[in-house]
Formats: structure tokens, C-alpha cells, sequence
């Protein structure tokens, strides 16, 4: 764990990142290198898709950066902050107010009303936010008409814009996004890939996705790959066609 | 093949079913235990006295005549003379007179040593004979006026031993005696709890100051002799009012009366285990259902794959039978331990029983089974059921599940079962068709019916109702309170099972509460109308004062009314009643009877009688009247009516002077209190001091003003209400077990929600907030409906009984915020585990639990 203790301060500017980043799972012979060694940091401003097979550890990756899991070594940071220096208490502040959270599915607490789901990291602060921002927020992914409905009352691309907003609400660092529209029809996946290029080029928010979906992926502005647990490539505005080159470079 | 799976299934869950199993067990055990102790101390006690009574063959004793021993009443003395009358017989080998009075012995300080309510005997003692049980533990029999053998259990006590000497006070006064042995019953230290001390034969009366009286002859027949004839030839010699029984009747007199207090005891200990098993089979109830629901899918598999519906519904039934079975087993040995725990609670108390050993009937243990298997089966029946009903498409689309009984269905169920329980409850307190067993019938069902029906109902406002409750939670703790609002009112019926669990308890204590406020009240109300004593000397001893109380503070110049309160037994007109005696010269400067008619004369003159009005009523009774009386003792008499009263809530409806009662009883005066009035102009601080003064030589009397003897009064309603609240309190443990269970299973249920909020952001700390005040809104919902159900409950009760016992009903708002305050108290500590477990899960886990 030496490595984490003088990590080289960044030399670009960047959101969030992670450096010589390893993670084992299991002992001895059935250890399994989730993450062998990455290097990769997230400019911000940008809308970055983490892409790879299944195995590669882009969920892994994922997962570290945004505090939920820890690494074996290497280290991980959002913003100035080493996440491997905070407690649990201090980590889970740093989740509420400079991390967002999309996931593929179960985003919402299904007894609260969509405005409340988009308020919770506000609420959990004990803040009220910048109503003026969660207004432009709510227009912007199109919600006006849907704040006092229930998760059970939305169809599914309407809770993952309900999760969009809550993640953009706090107006934070990062937002993790993983695989958002794994679960939507192609119409709501469209929808929602178009929502968070726009919170990227509007608000100029930080957005990292993981997708093993060359179409979500060219929504990006930059492609990271991974395979078994390494960096393998990394592209800037991708393209589908270029995804699927690399993709299959890969031999996937 | 079921089988196993029930196997595998009851392993993969172990901790809940540790849990049910739990909740099983308690009950069990609590229901086991009550046998247990009922019957060995039958046993004991049975045992105890055949052994006592082995070598007495007849006795000869005075009549008692529509009354027994049991309720208080004392048979009067014989002569002392029978003694050697009797030993002239042919065929007695042995004639032996016993007498037996108070005795209460000092502690080396100077107290009087006390006694759970076990009475403190003096008797007379020839020593280790054939006659009585009485063995030697240490030292020797008394010899002479000045020696005396008391039981090791006391002395053990209190830390007395053989050569020491010892204060007792007697109705003979004050004296100092030598302790030279130290005895018990039998194998055992004492004599059930009572403390005993032996004098010698030949001076025993005049210590106990029975004059030339004896209590009683044991007579032991030479051999060969005919038990028959020579019973018949003691008759001949006997008084009137005097018989000879066997020895064998009086040991199964006295075990009948014992058996009598033991199954009292044993019913009310009962009442309360029943109340313990009833409230956990909701709680196993409500663990069935969850645990079902959180099932659904593993079983909806199972019956896609092809197992039918009733191989589901049996793979639940064999895991609860075997849980069920496993925590009936453990229930039962629990229940010896409950015994020996109540036991060990007495004599902590100083109730002194002696070594019992336990008996474990068959009858126990089947009943023990089946309180244990029938809570389960009836609290699972319902939810395998909905479990077999679950379509196999509900293992792909949960929410095909299964449909819960519609609010409606409920609603209407509910009241229906409501409406019956409170009907038999009101036709059990008010019409009592069957005497006290429909009483306890139709009260005690209703009860439960009503509690069942209040469940039901319940659930249907659950959710308004929780909501209003979380209404400030949510204020003051913000985002945690919401949630715990949210949570609390999500599964109104699950809400409303778990609380159910917890008012019941609150209601029994709600409905206690309000019974014995309102006896206090009315108590209390009593005493300023009708009391105009400024002193009550009320007896310590449970035996009765000695009438030289009463007339020492006679002689006294500072007190210008004294009367004692007398009782005694007799039958009128076939019924039995208490005729109480007063001086009539002074009663009415003391007690205000509410005089309608007629006055005290005729008992100052005689022969009269003061008649309570509906007693009059019911007999047509006028002034001037002739009342034939037979008193306890067999001595009838003719009592003239002069007068009527309308107050008997001081207890008896009949008053007759003293000197008609010692007219018509041999019997050593005994008086349950004496009352006194200061005379005029005399200082009550001075008065005060007289009266005590008076009665140095009594340490069993305790002189009380009127505010004093109603503190005292109101303390031993309140011992009541505590001592209902302790038998409650397994109910209510196992209440808030299932609140901690019910509470552990939702926060597994949302084990992925919880992993959601941490992710966005919520500490632990918000996450521990969150479920511990969701267990205070379920906590509170319980109490707040075992409250409306409770005061209901309790003011029909105090309708019900008779306006000399209670004549208004008082609401006990102190108690029932004490209740709130506790229950929040005991829901935060019951949140503590799940808290725990929720806040401790990996949230990465938790965002991934399926």
C-alpha cells in the first residue's frame, strides 16, 4: 500500500482518475487480476466511455473510482481529494455532494415522488439546492409534467431521466454512469445517451460511462478500452465504426 | 424429496428461524412453567401434610358452620379439660392439646421480622413426638417458661442461632425468651414461609394467653384398636359444638385449602402464559408472511419445475412444524426453570417454601405441545396457503406474485370479528351467564376476538395513521425521518401485525391501569365522605390485633371515639355473610354508614342489627324484624333490625355491637382495625404520640391518619398494577423481538434500496436513524391503538363492577405516557440490530443483491 502514500500530483488537469490502479481478486492461484496496472485520468468537461468485454474490469474500474469499491494499490482521485485518505464518513460526503450516480437499473427509491428522487443527495445534506439550477435541470430532461409521480407510475426511460437529474442535480464533480441504457429500449437509450452529451456540452458536467455498446459509446468524446484488467486503447470522438474496429482488433 | 428441501431451506435460514423459534419457546416455557410450579407445589405441600399428619389418627376440634378456613374463618378454642378426658378413653394411646396464636418474634435490633403475608405463629410444642411433623434441626425442644425453639428458615434469615436470646411479642405482651432449638417441618427449614416459634407445653397457655383453651386434640390410638369405637366414644364425651374427626380429613382439609390457593395462583400465572403464547404467534405469523413474500420467486421456480401446490404448502408446513417442535422441547425444560425462577423470586421475598421438588405432568407436557405446535401451525396455515397459490410465472415476473386480501375484505372482516369479541366481552362483564367460568369465557375469548378483529382493522389505517406519527419524526430528522415515515406506512399490513404484537401487552396494562385508578379514586372518595377516624391502626400480622389494642387506646384522655372492626362468619336465611362488630357507642363518630334509618340503639341495647339497604331489600326486612342468625362457631342467635345504612363500600353489610359477637363466640377477639377520633381541642401531634405510646408492646399494629392509611391503600393498588405489568412483560418482550425480527427482515427485503442511498450519498448514520425511528413509529402505532383498546376495555370493566368497588372511572394519563415514553424507549433498543445491519452492508453488494 507504500505506493499510495506520494502519488504524483497530476499534471493535467483532471477530474477524477486513477494511477498505477491494481485490484486481486482471491489468493495465490485463483487470484484474479481485475485491474492489472491502469493509468487513466478524466479531463474535465468531457463525456469519456470506459468500453471492454465482459472481465475486462470496466465495472471494477468504475466502481473504484467512485469510492464504492477499494483498490488492492495505486490510487484514486476525484477533484484534489485521494479517496484512500477518507474515512467512511468522509467518503460518503464526497459521494453526496461531488460524485453522481446513473445505474443500469434499480436507480430510484421506489417510495419517494420523481422530484424527491432527483433532491435525495440535497436532501441527505440537509440542503434545499439551487432551485434555479434544478429547475433548468428538470426542463432539461423533460420532467416537468412527472415530479410528484412514483418510480411504479414511470416507464423505465422516464425513471433513468429521473436518475439523470439526480445525478446532475448536486452539480457535481463526476457522474459515474454504468451501463444507463443496458436496460432501456433503443428509443429511451437514444434519449438518455443525448441527455447526458448535453449536460456535458450545456453545463460543461464531467461524465464517465462504462458500456459495452459501440452506439452509446459514440456519443462520447473519448473511448477508453480495457481488457483483462489493462488499457488497450483509447480513442478520441470515437465513432461506431471506429469502436468496432478497435472492438474487434481485440478480438471481441 | 420435499423433505430435503425443507431441510436445506430451514438451514439456509437459520437465523430467522432461531428467531420463531424463540418467540415458540418463550411462550412455551412460560406456559410449561406455570404447570410445573402449580403442580409440585400441590405435590409438596400434599406430601408435606399426609407425612404430618401419618401418626395422628383423630382429633377433636370445634365446629365450623358455613364458612371454612380458607376465607379467614377461625374455629373457636376448646377447653383445656378435653385433654385428659380424652386420654382416659380405651384405646387412646396418646391425647396431646395444641394451641396456636401470634407470635411475632424481634430481630436483634428490635424489629418485628417480617413475613411475604405468611402468618407468624406461636404454638405449643411437647417436643419431637409421633404427633406432629416437627423435627429438631439443631439444639433441643423447649423446657419452662423461658425457652423457646424457632424454625431454621427464620433464624437462618435474619441470623439467629441456638443459645441466643430473642424478643417476642405476644397477646400476653413483650417477652424475652432463650432460643434453645431450631426446628422445621419435616425434611424442610421452615413451615411454608410462616415464622414459627415453639413453646413449651405446659407453659404455652399462659404465653399465648389462651387461658385454659387448647385449639386442638391429636389423639394417637393405642394398637389394635378400632378407630370406629373409639371415635364414637370420644362423641359421646364431647360438648356441643365440638367434633372428633380422623386425622385423614383434616390432612385433606388442609391440602384442599392449599390446593385451593395453589390453583388460584397457577390459574392467574396461566391467564398471562396464554397471553405470551397468543402474542407470539403473531409475531411467527408475521415472520411466516414476510419470509414467504421474500420467497416467492425460489417457490414459484419450484412449481415451474413442477412441484405442486400442496408439495409447497407442505414444504412450509414441515419447516415449521420442525422448528416449532425443536423450540417446543427446549420450551418445556424452559418451563422448569421458570418455575424454579418464580420460586427463587418468593423467597427472595421471604416467602420461605420449602426445597420443591419439580413435577413435570404428562398433562403439562401435552399441553405444553400443544400451545407450542398449534401457535405455529395456526400462524403458518394462512400464509402456506398464499404460498401453494403462487403461479409459476412469478418466477420470471415477481410481481405475478401473489394478491394480498383486498382493504375492503379487511376492513369488513375486521369489524365483523370486532363486533363479536366485544359483544362476548360486554355479555361475559355484565350479564356473567355461568357464574365466573362464563365469566372467564365470554370476557377472555371476547378479548382475544377483539384482538384479532383490532388487527385486522387495524391494518387498514395503518398508513394514515403511521404517517401522522412519522409527521414531527420526519420534521426534526429531515431526510432520515422521511424515510423511516415512508418505510413505516409502505407495508400497512405488516406495520399493523407488528404493533398488534405489542398492543395487546399495552392494552392489558391500559385496561389494569384504568381499573386501578379508578379503585383508587373511588377509595379515595370513600374515605373523605365516609371516614371521619383521624386514626386508623391498621394490623401488620395478617392474624388480627389483639383487643387490648383497642382497649389501651380506650383508656386513653386524647381520644374521644374508639371502636375496633370485627368480624366474623354466619349464615342467613341459607346465604352466608360477614356480620362485622363495632363498639355502637363510638362507630358513628368514626364511620358515616350513610344512616337512612333507625340508628345504632338497638346494638347499644342488644340484640340489634344495622342492615345494608339492598341486603334489607332483598330479605324485606322492616324495622323491628326478628333475623335468624348461625354464626361460624354453630351458636345461633335472633337479631332485631334496628336500623338501615346505604354505604357498605367499607365492606359488610351487616354491623352488630361487640358484645352480641363475644355473646355468640368463644373465639380469642381478633380485630381487623381499630378506629379513633382525637377529642376536641387536643393537639393531632400530641395525639399522635399518645397513640403511639399506647401501643409500644404492638409492633403489628401501624397507626395511620387518614392520608397515610389512603398512601398506603393507593401503594398496594399500584403493587397490583405492577405486579400485572411484570406478568405482561414476557408479552411485551417478545412484542419487541418481533419488531427487531420484522424490522431485520424489511432492511434485508431492501437490501438493494439501502445500497442505492448509500451510493447517492447517505451516511450510516442517516441509515441507523432511518430504521431506528421506523421501529419508533410501529412502536407507537402499537401502543396508540393497545391504548384506545385498553381504555375501552378498562372503563366497561369498572362499569361492571359494583359501585361499592368502583363508582367512576379515572383515566390513568400518567401511566399511559409512561407507556409511550417506555415503548419508544424499548423500539429504539429493538432498531439497534437492524440498524446495525443495515448500516453495515457493502454497498457495492447491496446495489447488486437480486
Amino acid at each position: 500500500m507504500s505506493e499510495m502514500m506520494a502519488p504524483p500530483p497530476p499534471t493535467v488537469a483532471a477530474a477524477a482518475g486513477v494511477i498505477d490502479a491494481r485490484k486481486t481478486y482471491g489468493l495465490g492461484d485463483a487470484a484474479v487480476n481485475a485491474l492489472d496496472g491502469v493509468d487513466v485520468r478524466f479531463e474535465p468537461g468531457k463525456f469519456t466511455a470506459i468500453m471492454g468485454p465482459s472481465g475486462s474490469g470496466k465495472s471494477t474500474l468504475l466502481h473504484c473510482l467512485a469510492g464504492l469499491d477499494s483498490l488492492t494499490s495505486g490510487a484514486v482521485f476525484i477533484g484534489d481529494t485521494y479517496l484512500a485518505e477518507l474515512s467512511d464518513k468522509e467518503l460518503t460526503e464526497l459521494r453526496r455532494k461531488q460524485v453522481g450516480f446513473v445505474f443500469q437499473s434499480f436507480n430510484l427509491i421506489p417510495t419517494l415522488t420523481a422530484k424527491e428522487n432527483i433532491v435525495l443527495p440535497l436532501a441527505l445534506g440537509g440542503q434545499d439546492g439551487d432551485e434555479v439550477w434544478i429547475d433548468r435541470v428538470i426542463d432539461t430532461v423533460g420532467l416537468r409534467d412527472r415530479l410528484t409521480h412514483r418510480p411504479s407510475e414511470l416507464s423505465g426511460g422516464q425513471q433513468q431521466r429521473v436518475a439523470v437529474a439526480r445525478a446532475l442535480a448536486t452539480r457535481p464533480t463526476i457522474i459515474f454512469a454504468d451501463e444507463p441504457t443496458g436496460n432501456l429500449d433503443s428509443n429511451s437509450g437514444t434519449e438518455i445517451l443525448q441527455f447526458m452529451r448535453d449536460a456535458v456540452d450545456e453545463f460543461g458536467q464531467t461524465i464517465v460511462m462504462v458500456t459495452h455498446d459501440p452506439f452509446a459509446a459514440s456519443y462520447a468524446d473519448r473511448a477508453v478500452f480495457l481488457a483483462d484488467g489493462k488499457v488497450v486503447g483509447d480513442q478520441a470522438a470515437p465513432t461506431r465504426e471506429s469502436i468496432m474496429d478497435q472492438m474487434a482488433a481485440l478480438g471481441h | 424429496m420435499i423433505g430435503t428441501l425443507a431441510r436445506k431451506s430451514l438451514r439456509a435460514r437459520l437465523g430467522r428461524n432461531v428467531f420463531i423459534g424463540l418467540a415458540i419457546m418463550l411462550g412455551v416455557s412460560f406456559v410449561a412453567g406455570s404447570f410445573v410450579l402449580a403442580d409440585s407445589m400441590k405435590a409438596t405441600f400434599n406430601n408435606l401434610f399426609t407425612e404430618l399428619s401419618e401418626n395422628t389418627d383423630l382429633v377433636v376440634r370445634a365446629e365450623l358452620v358455613g364458612a371454612n378456613e380458607t376465607e379467614g374463618a377461625l374455629r373457636d378454642p376448646i377447653a383445656g379439660d378435653l385433654v385428659a378426658e380424652v386420654s382416659a378413653i380405651d384405646g387412646v394411646e396418646l391425647a396431646q392439646g395444641s394451641l396456636q396464636r401470634f407470635a411475632q418474634m424481634l430481630d436483634t435490633d428490635g424489629e418485628p421480622i417480617g413475613t411475604a403475608g405468611a402468618p407468624q405463629i406461636g404454638a405449643s410444642w411437647s417436643g419431637e413426638g409421633p404427633l406432629n411433623g416437627i423435627t429438631i434441626k439443631d439444639g433441643r425442644a423447649p423446657d419452662g417458661p423461658d425457652e423457646v425453639a424457632i424454625d431454621k428458615a427464620t433464624a437462618d434469615r435474619v441470623g439467629y442461632d441456638v443459645g441466643e436470646q430473642i424478643t417476642i411479642v405476644l397477646d400476653s405482651g413483650r417477652r424475652d425468651f432463650t432460643i434453645v432449638g431450631l426446628v422445621g417441618l419435616g425434611d424442610t427449614d421452615g413451615f411454608a414461609g410462616a415464622t414459627t416459634s415453639l413453646f413449651d407445653d405446659a407453659a404455652a397457655a399462659e404465653i399465648l394467653g389462651a387461658g385454659d383453651m387448647v385449639d386442638t386434640i391429636e389423639i394417637a390410638l393405642a394398637d389394635g384398636a378400632d378407630i370406629d369405637a373409639v371415635r364414637a366414644d370420644i362423641a359421646e364425651i364431647l360438648p356441643p359444638r365440638v367434633e372428633v374427626v380422623t386425622g385423614e380429613q383434616v390432612a385433606e382439609e388442609t391440602a384442599d385449602a392449599i390446593n385451593q390457593i395453589v390453583d388460584l395462583f397457577g390459574t392467574g400465572l396461566l391467564i398471562f402464559a396464554f397471553v405470551t403464547a397468543f402474542v407470539s404467534a403473531f409475531i411467527i405469523n408475521n415472520i411466516f408472511g414476510i419470509t414467504i413474500g421474500q420467497r416467492l420467486r425460489e417457490l414459484a421456480l419450484l412449481r415451474s419445475i413442477g412441484a405442486n401446490s400442496s408439495q409447497v404448502r407442505r414444504m412450509i408446513v414441515i419447516e415449521a412444524v420442525v422448528v416449532s417442535l425443536t423450540a417446543t422441547i427446549v420450551g418445556i425444560f424452559g418451563g422448569l426453570l421458570v418455575a424454579r425462577g418464580i420460586i427463587a423470586i418468593f423467597n427472595q421475598a421471604g416467602a420461605g417454601f420449602p426445597d420443591i421438588g419439580l413435577t413435570m405432568q404428562i398433562r403439562t407436557i401435552v399441553v405444553s405441545l400443544i400451545v407450542g405446535l398449534g401457535v405455529t401451525l395456526a400462524s403458518v396455515l394462512i400464509p402456506a396457503r398464499r404460498a401453494a397459490k403462487i403461479p409459476p410465472v412469478a418466477a420470471m415476473r415477481p410481481e405475478l406474485g401473489f394478491t394480498a386480501l383486498s382493504a375492503s375484505r379487511r376492513l369488513v372482516g375486521g369489524a365483523v370479528v370486532t363486533g363479536i369479541g366485544v359483544a362476548m366481552f360486554l355479555v361475559g362483564l355484565f350479564v356473567q351467564p355461568g357464574g365466573g367460568t362464563g365469566l372467564a369465557f365470554f370476557a377472555g375469548g371476547g378479548a382475544l376476538l377483539t384482538f384479532l378483529g383490532v388487527t385486522s382493522l387495524s391494518s387498514t389505517v395503518a398508513q394514515p395513521v403511521s404517517r401522522a406519527i412519522g409527521a414531527p419524526i420526519e420534521r426534526l430528522f429531515g431526510q432520515s425521518g422521511k424515510f423511516a415515515r415512508d418505510n413505516a406506512s409502505r407495508s400497512p399490513r405488516r406495520t399493523a401485525r407488528t404493533a398488534s404484537a405489542l398492543m395487546i401487552g399495552v392494552a392489558l396494562i391500559s385496561a389494569g391501569a384504568v381499573f386501578a385508578a379508578s379503585l383508587r379514586d373511588t377509595f379515595g372518595r370513600v374515605l373523605d365522605r365516609a371516614v371521619t377516624a383521624d386514626y386508623i391502626v391498621t394490623d401488620d400480622s395478617f392474624q388480627g390485633l389483639p383487643p387490648a389494642v383497642a382497649q389501651n387506646l380506650g383508656e386513653l384522655d386524647e381520644l374521644a371515639d374508639v371502636s375496633p372492626f370485627r368480624s366474623i362468619f354466619g349464615t342467613i336465611d341459607d346465604d352466608q355473610v360477614a356480620v362485622t362488630a363495632v363498639d355502637p357507642e363510638s362507630f358513628d363518630e368514626l364511620i358515616d354508614l350513610d344512616v337512612v334509618e333507625g340508628g345504632y340503639d338497638g346494638l347499644i341495647a342488644g340484640n340489634g342489627v344495622m342492615v345494608y339497604g339492598d341486603a334489607a331489600d332483598e330479605r324485606s326486612l322492616e324495622l323491628g324484624d326478628e333475623v335468624n342468625v348461625t354464626y361460624q362457631n354453630g351458636l345461633e342467635s335472633t337479631l332485631v333490625v334496628s336500623g338501615f345504612f346505604d354505604d357498605n363500600s367499607l365492606g359488610g353489610s351487616w354491623y352488630i355491637s361487640l358484645d352480641e359477637l363475644e355473646r355468640a363466640s368463644d373465639q380469642t377477639p381478633r380485630d381487623q382495625f381499630v378506629l379513633a377520633r382525637l377529642a376536641d381541642g387536643v393537639d393531632p401531634a400530641d395525639g399522635r404520640a399518645a397513640v403511639e405510646g399506647a401501643l409500644t408492646d404492638y409492633p403489628q399494629a401501624g397507626v395511620q391518619d387518614n392520608a397515610e392509611f389512603r398512601a398506603e391503600q393507593e401503594g398496594q393498588i399500584n403493587q397490583l398494577l405492577v405486579v400485572i405489568t411484570t406478568l405482561l412483560s414476557m408479552a411485551i418482550l417478545i412484542s419487541f423481538l418481533g419488531i427487531a425480527i420484522t424490522l431485520a427482515l424489511s432492511v434485508f427485503e431492501r437490501t438493494r434500496e439501502i445500497g442505492l442511498l448509500r451510493a447517492v450519498g447517505m451516511t450510516k448514520r442517516q441509515l441507523r436513524r432511518a430504521v431506528r425511528w421506523e421501529a419508533v413509529i410501529v412502536a407507537v402505532f402499537g401502543v396508540v391503538v393497545g391504548v384506545v383498546v385498553g381504555l375501552s376495555m378498562g372503563i366497561a370493566l369498572a362499569i361492571a363492577v359494583p359501585n361499592s368497588v368502583i363508582d367512576g372511572v379515572t383515566l390513568p394519563w400518567a401511566n399511559l405516557l409512561f407507556t409511550l415514553v417506555l415503548a419508544i424507549i424499548a423500539a429504539v433498543v429493538a432498531a439497534l440490530y437492524p440498524a446495525y445491519k443495515a448500516s453495515n452492508m457493502n454497498v457495492l453488494d447491496a446495489i447488486s443483491h437480486e
